[in-house]
């Protein structure tokens, strides 16, 4: 099964940063601690084998200090909690995201609908 | 490739000190077991990962290999001891010995490197260590450095003084031949290894085998019957 370079690299990246400072970042407590084996994330770092499931990455995300959504995105993933929120308004948000696409929005546009959306009363 | 010959005390030199460079860093290491993994991985700052060496390579029987240019050290997946967990004291001893040959033999390497060979592939380890090849000088130096780092001196005769009460020495010589007879074993097999043994071998969590060959060599545990000593006082031995 073929691996996902940019994954498996910034996996190791941030992971060998981080343990030049923390011993706990090593392979096999990193790998324990996000739920999965020593040789399963020895090889997604080397590409060889393809990112885990998406709570792995969320877990590893958490760990490393970095933003889930971002490491998802690398991985080919996205949250399983957004399944989540559009089944609790499936019309409606839908409707959105179809719009949002048909539109063409760039992610700066989003960006910017989404600061008028928090920042709404 | 034939290393230099290497006293004993200069290999045991070697682990302590090593120990000590990363308790200096990371805090002090008072008890076992020895964090063999975060001192190759954050202290060398090696690379450790894990395949299947013997599809790799090409060879039969890898238990580890490292890659001096490459700085990176890979160990048999079937060692992996978040999947095989009975495997935990042979992993530990690999990963220590592959830090044995980094701390003792990668300037070897690293001065070969300048001279690349024409049979040499790019992916081609420096150092290959298999289960049942014939030792060599150099895979025996990387062993007695695994040894001497993952159970020190000092550490290994508090933890029988803690657990035995003094350091007065146990001639397992009975219960090795009570084992022997039970398992069937016989001259020419591996000593079957004794309780005291096996129970501080869980405390420095290393094998059984490896905690009793340990225990020979400091003197605590005698697989033999040890010679008249005409020093000493019957039935005590006196440890040099």
């Amino acid at each position: 099964m073929p691996g996902n370079p940019e994954f498996g690299k910034r996996i190791r990246g941030l992971r060998e940063a981080r343990k030049k400072t923390d011993p706990s970042f090593s392979l096999r407590r990193f790998a324990q601690t996000v739920g999965i084996s020593a040789t399963y994330l020895s090889k997604v770092e080397t590409c060889e084998f393809p990112p885990p499931a998406s709570d792995k990455i969320k877990r590893m995300a958490q760990l490393l200090g970095e933003d889930p959504d971002e490491l998802l995105a690398l991985a080919g993933k996205f949250d399983p909690a957004l399944s989540e929120i559009i089944r609790e308004q499936p019309k409606a948000l839908a409707d959105f995201l179809r719009t949002a696409r048909d539109r063409q929005l760039t992610d700066e546009d989003i960006e910017e609908l989404t600061r008028q959306i928090r920042e709404k009363k | 490739m034939q290393v230099k010959y290497l006293p004993e005390k200069h290999i045991r030199d070697s682990a302590l000190c090593l120990l000590a460079k990363y308790g200096e860093r990371f805090g002090p290491v008072e008890r076992p077991p020895i964090p063999v993994e975060e001192i190759l991985e954050a202290h060398l700052e090696l690379q450790l990962g894990f395949d299947d060496l013997a599809k790799r390579l090409g060879v039969p029987d890898v238990l580890g290999a490292t890659w001096v240019r490459d700085r990176r050290v890979l160990i048999d997946q079937s060692l992996d001891p978040t999947q095989h967990p009975l495997k935990e004291g042979r992993y530990r001893f690999t990963v220590a010995h592959e830090i044995g040959h980094w701390e003792l033999h990668r300037h070897v390497y690293q001065a070969d490197a300048n001279q690349p060979s024409l049979f040499d592939g790019p992916d081609k380890p420096s150092i290959v260590c298999r289960a049942r090849s014939g030792k060599d000088r150099q895979e025996w130096q990387a062993d007695t450095f695994s040894g001497d780092l993952l159970m020190p001196e000092d550490m290994v005769y508090l933890a029988w003084e803690e657990r035995f009460g003094s350091l007065e020495p146990y001639v397992a010589v009975d219960e090795i031949a009570d084992l022997s007879a039970k398992w069937g074993l016989g001259e020419d097999d591996h000593k079957p290894t004794v309780a005291a043994a096996r129970e501080l071998a869980r405390v420095f969590q290393v094998s059984g085998q490896a905690m009793q060959i340990r225990l020979a060599e400091l003197g605590l545990i005698c697989t033999q019957v040890p010679p008249p000593d005409l020093f000493s006082r019957p039935g005590t031995i006196v440890r040099s």
